[in-house]
């Protein structure tokens, strides 16, 4: 090769490196880091990413100049030089990659260890995904809808789910983890930032999949005891069986501002009990609860409400029809 | 060993003469499937609901019963009606068999497309029309939930016809497109390429191609079902699938048919390149083509029955009660994924390597230079079929399967990316100081070479544990899947489809139109696909018909681009039906190509080869002075394999 064309191939890659170096580095492609798991799988990121702009640059140079100096005139019917291959050359497009993807992995598997330990006294919090709700339960046997942790202290989440499928994930804690009905998984967080972050679920398990959100809340270790201690500061014992259930993921329930709208509006549940003619208000709505089929409101098909909340215990569904009758009144 | 002779014999004889009278009835064709399919049809509720009732199984009528008996027996019937088995009922019945007299082979008229049809030839071309509409269909699937997806809340679909429409989007795409895309291009150029008369079974051919259009028409039903349709996504993890409604056994039978098609074509693909390449073509001498989908077709064989059997057993859990995957009944639940991945990781290559064949092709033609590193592209097909089988759990990184498993998965999935980088370097070193026609397949080439580096990039980051878990189930890996199969495969079908279209129709199509068609696909997907891996990465998980308000402005950005990209579509379908009826006449190499489909005419005459090729040289021997691939004439070559 003449060392003109060497010089333009090699600022051809430069340019296109720094596209995509611009493209890598002033985008913000991951959100901010509020875990020390994040921060490790930040760093891998970013070592996979010097590598991939190194190759695609290399690719889009050879490409970008074989387009503009080896291409034929319309009228040029002539055959190019008949090379077959080049042993070396072929050895080193072997053994380069090689080498890099071998590095990849060796840094994935140290951050992969890492990021499994739980240290020696972690807070565990079992999490129990059902369609379409999350639920915490603390050591202290206390169950919420929302996950609340310490900031600075290994959190060991053991998480298993009632129904079908889920994976619980923090975008901030880069943390993902599958909630498998009779398994137990377990995924540690430390958490690093203190603030409130969305918990989505990332595995399609069913109608109220998109709305299976719930949040935590990252606090300092003196605001954790606190909370170990009272609880959080709840509504009335039917709000917190509305949420820990998922209800407002699929229903419209304006005293738990909740938006659902994948079956029938809860704020209308008098007039909806009126037109069914089921028994008195309290019994058509725990009859709705614990055997959905048993009467489905028109313009909503039988089996999209899971037959799963006959499970709910006693007292919680008591409380949880008186708080829906005292709404739809 | 096809006997080019026999061919010969028969090929002049005129068609036997049409039925007349009650014959048409009884004859093979749409008129017997209007009364045979019925019969299908009626066997498939009767026998169920009388053998309930001989047992006394309450209720007679189970709805999920007779569906999944109806979607074996109907299709069944209705291919018995169009004359899929006649040859071998009356073999197996003891009946003279017809000699053959090719009556079922070539076709005349647009009617011909339409019945079983024994020649290769037209079967590839009834494959990729076949596979083109059901690209339309899963395309406007797509155009209807970006509608949906435009803004954050409730549109125009409510979750459940949201989850509908994302999972047959994926599943006419993956299982009506691009596979089957792939099996008819093979279908036509394989035997014209390794210089034979026609597939090793042209009636398992025929039947295989038939299977095609039932599986599309089993799943575009599924989404009428009342209740709704197959909702679980193209994955249909359990338990979710089992639970659904009715609509979920549509996806579970219909992907067996497409499973069943796929599998006779490979094995018809296999005996084929073994046993009828012409004289003198040894492995070494096969095009690259032929080569990926020798690897493809042996990837198919193996690893397809897999996703048969996860479906056997969602469908069973679901109609029988077993508990295959129901933890409550002691199933185990990760046993589908393990099951589905092991075929479903080689399914990606299994719609990437006939791609990489097509690239191969186009790249070395267009360039006007041999391929570069011959032999180790050929072994980098099957260093891929080899490590294909050694990744599926990479798709399971966060399901929580055994911990071990993660780190050897995620090296052997690294490694592959080394025999791909050997493909694209080779691609890039074949092109290095040719002579480089910018014609529409070699655009589509190239698009692909560069998209695909960047899919392949994006791969690289999910092989990686650690990135793995955060990018799992987010738009980051629909980003990555769609620059992988449609950066990817996608646009090998478009080069393809533009290089053999001189050779299938014996027409140009339109370059100018073709060219305005890459770029308007090659700017549609970029700008529809690329910004997908920063919402993916910043926290939008796939699959969801409602988001976080945040994301809000760069979906709508991706939904108006995924329209523009839908509308490019119909340059390629305008240039495709004007040029097949008004285009100039093909010559028979108007690419100047070396291999073998080019040396006839276009189309070719109905038995390929006037006389058998006798293949003397390699297929990429461009520049090289008298350098030739084929001879024809020369005297009485001896087929391959004809002294085992």
């Amino acid at each position: 090769m003449r060392r003109g064309s060497v010089l333009q191939l090699l600022g051809l890659g430069a340019v296109a490196a720094a596209i995509t170096t611009a493209v890598a580095v002033l985008i913000p492609w991951l959100p901010e880091s509020a875990s020390k798991e994040s921060t490790r799988i930040h760093f891998v990121y970013w070592f996979t990413t010097v590598i991939a702009i190194v190759v695609f640059a290399a690719v889009v140079a050879v490409l970008a100049y074989s387009i503009i100096h080896f291409r034929a005139r319309p009228d040029d019917d002539s055959d190019g030089p008949p090379t077959h291959g080049h042993t070396t050359l072929e050895i080193v497009w072997t053994a380069i990659p090689a080498v890099l993807v071998t590095a990849i992995s060796i840094v994935s598997a140290i951050v992969l260890a890492e990021n499994g330990r739980a240290g020696s006294n972690p807070l565990v919090v079992k999490v129990t995904a059902q369609q379409f709700a999350w639920q915490f339960t603390y050591p202290n046997g206390k169950t919420y809808g929302s996950l609340t942790v310490p900031k600075g202290r290994h959190v060991k989440l053991e998480i298993t789910a009632k129904d079908v499928i889920h994976s619980f994930w923090v975008p901030e804690f880069s943390q993902k983890q599958d909630a498998v009905p009779g398994q137990t998984n377990s995924l540690v967080i430390t958490p690093t930032h203190l603030g409130t972050f969305p918990v989505i679920c990332t595995e399609l398990c069913g109608l109220g999949h998109a709305l299976m959100r719930s949040h935590t809340d990252v606090v300092t270790p003196a605001k954790f005891a606190d909370f170990m201690k009272n609880g959080a500061n709840a509504g009335p014992p039917g709000l917190a069986v509305f949420q820990s259930n998922g209800c407002g993921s699929c229903h419209t329930f304006k005293p738990a501002s909740a938006t659902g709208k994948v079956g029938p509006d809860l704020d209308d549940l008098a007039a909806a009990a009126a037109k069914a003619n089921r028994g008195p208000l309290a019994k058509f709505i725990e009859e709705s609860i614990v055997d959905p089929s048993a009467y489905v409101a028109p313009g909503f098909s039988d089996g999209v409400m899971p037959h799963i909340y006959k499970q709910i215990p006693p007292d919680q569904l008591q409380q949880l029809v008186q708080y829906l009758s005292q709404g739809a009144k | 060993m096809t006997d080019v002779a026999h061919a010969h014999d028969h090929a002049h004889h005129s068609a036997p003469a049409p039925p007349t009278g009650w014959h048409r009835l009884t004859a093979p064709g749409w008129l017997r499937v209007l009364w045979v399919t019925p019969i299908g049809f009626g066997l498939g509720l009767g026998l169920p609901v009388l053998l309930r009732w001989a047992a006394g199984w309450h209720p007679f009528w189970d709805g999920t019963v007779l569906v999944t008996i109806e979607l074996v027996t109907t299709p069944l019937f209705f291919l018995i009606g169009l004359g899929g088995f006649d040859y071998w009922a009356h073999y197996a019945s003891g009946r003279p068999t017809r000699p053959e007299d090719h009556s079922g082979h070539g076709a005349k008229s647009w009617r011909d497309y339409f019945r079983i049809n024994t020649d290769h030839k037209v079967i590839g071309i009834q494959y990729v029309v076949t596979t083109i509409i059901f690209f339309c269909i899963g395309g406007l699937l797509a155009m209807m939930f970006r509608a949906e997806l435009a803004q954050p809340g409730d549109q125009f679909f409510n979750p459940q016809t949201f989850n509908v429409l994302v999972s047959n989007h994926a599943a006419l795409m993956i299982f009506l497109f691009i596979i089957p895309a792939f099996a008819g291009l093979g279908n036509y150029v394989i035997p014209l390429m390794i210089g034979t008369t026609d597939m090793a079974f042209p009636r398992l051919n025929a039947l295989s191609f038939w299977l095609l259009p039932i599986a599309g028409v089993i799943l575009v039903a599924g989404m009428a079902t009342p209740g709704g349709g197959p909702s679980a996504g193209w994955t249909c993890y359990a338990p979710l699938c089992s639970h659904q409604p009715l609509g979920q056994v549509f996806f579970n039978m219909g992907v067996q048919w497409a499973g069943a098609s796929s599998i006779m074509t490979a094995l018809n693909f296999l005996v084929t390149i073994i046993t009828m390449r012409a004289p003198g073509m040894t492995f070494w001498r096969m095009p690259l083509l032929v080569w990926a989908n020798f690897t493809t077709s042996l990837l198919v064989v193996i690893a397809t029955p897999f996703i048969a059997g996860s479906q056997f057993f969602v469908m069973f859990d679901r109609v029988m009660h077993t508990n295959f995957f129901e933890a409550n009944g002691g199933g185990y639940v990760l046993g589908y994924q393990h099951i589905f991945w092991f075929y479903s990781h080689p399914a990606v290559y299994i719609m990437m390597l006939p791609g990489f064949g097509i690239i191969s092709e186009v790249i070395s033609v267009m360039s006007r230079k041999p391929i570069f590193g011959y032999r180790l592209m050929a072994l980098s097909l099957m260093a891929i079929l080899v490590l294909g089988f050694s990744v599926w759990a990479h798709h399971m990184f966060v399901a929580g399967m055994a911990g071990w498993l993660r780190v050897p998965m995620m090296v052997t999935s690294m490694v592959i990316a080394v025999p791909t980088g050997i493909k694209i370097f080779s691609w890039l070193a074949t092109m290095w100081n040719g002579r480089i026609h910018m014609t529409t397949p070699m655009l589509f080439a190239l698009g692909f070479l560069s998209m695909f580096v960047i899919g392949g990039l994006s791969g690289i980051y999910l092989a990686s544990v650690p990135i793995d878990i955060h990018a799992s189930d987010t738009y980051f890996i629909v980003a990555h899947i769609h620059y992988v199969l449609f950066g990817g495969s996608v646009f090998t079908i478009f080069a393809g489809i533009y290089y053999w279209f001189p050779k299938m129709t014996g027409r140009m199509y339109n370059e100018r139109l073709g060219k305005l068609h890459f770029w308007l696909t090659f700017t549609g997907f970029n700008l529809t696909f690329f910004p997908m891996h920063y919402i993916g990465l910043q926290g939008m998980p796939r699959r969801v018909a409602d988001y976080a308000g945040r994301f809000a402005d760069i979906n709508l950005f991706i939904s108006i681009a995924s329209f523009g990209l839908g509308a490019s579509t119909l340059v390629f379908l305008y240039n495709m039906v004007y040029s097949w009826r008004h285009g100039e006449a093909a010559e028979g190499n108007p690419w100047r190509a070396l291999t073998l489909e080019w040396q006839v005419s276009s189309p070719p005459p109905v038995f390929n080869f006037d006389e058998i090729p006798q293949v003397v040289g390699n297929p990429y021997e461009y520049g090289v002075p008298g350098a030739r691939h084929a001879i024809f004439g020369a005297p009485h070559p001896e087929p391959v394999g004809a002294a085992d």
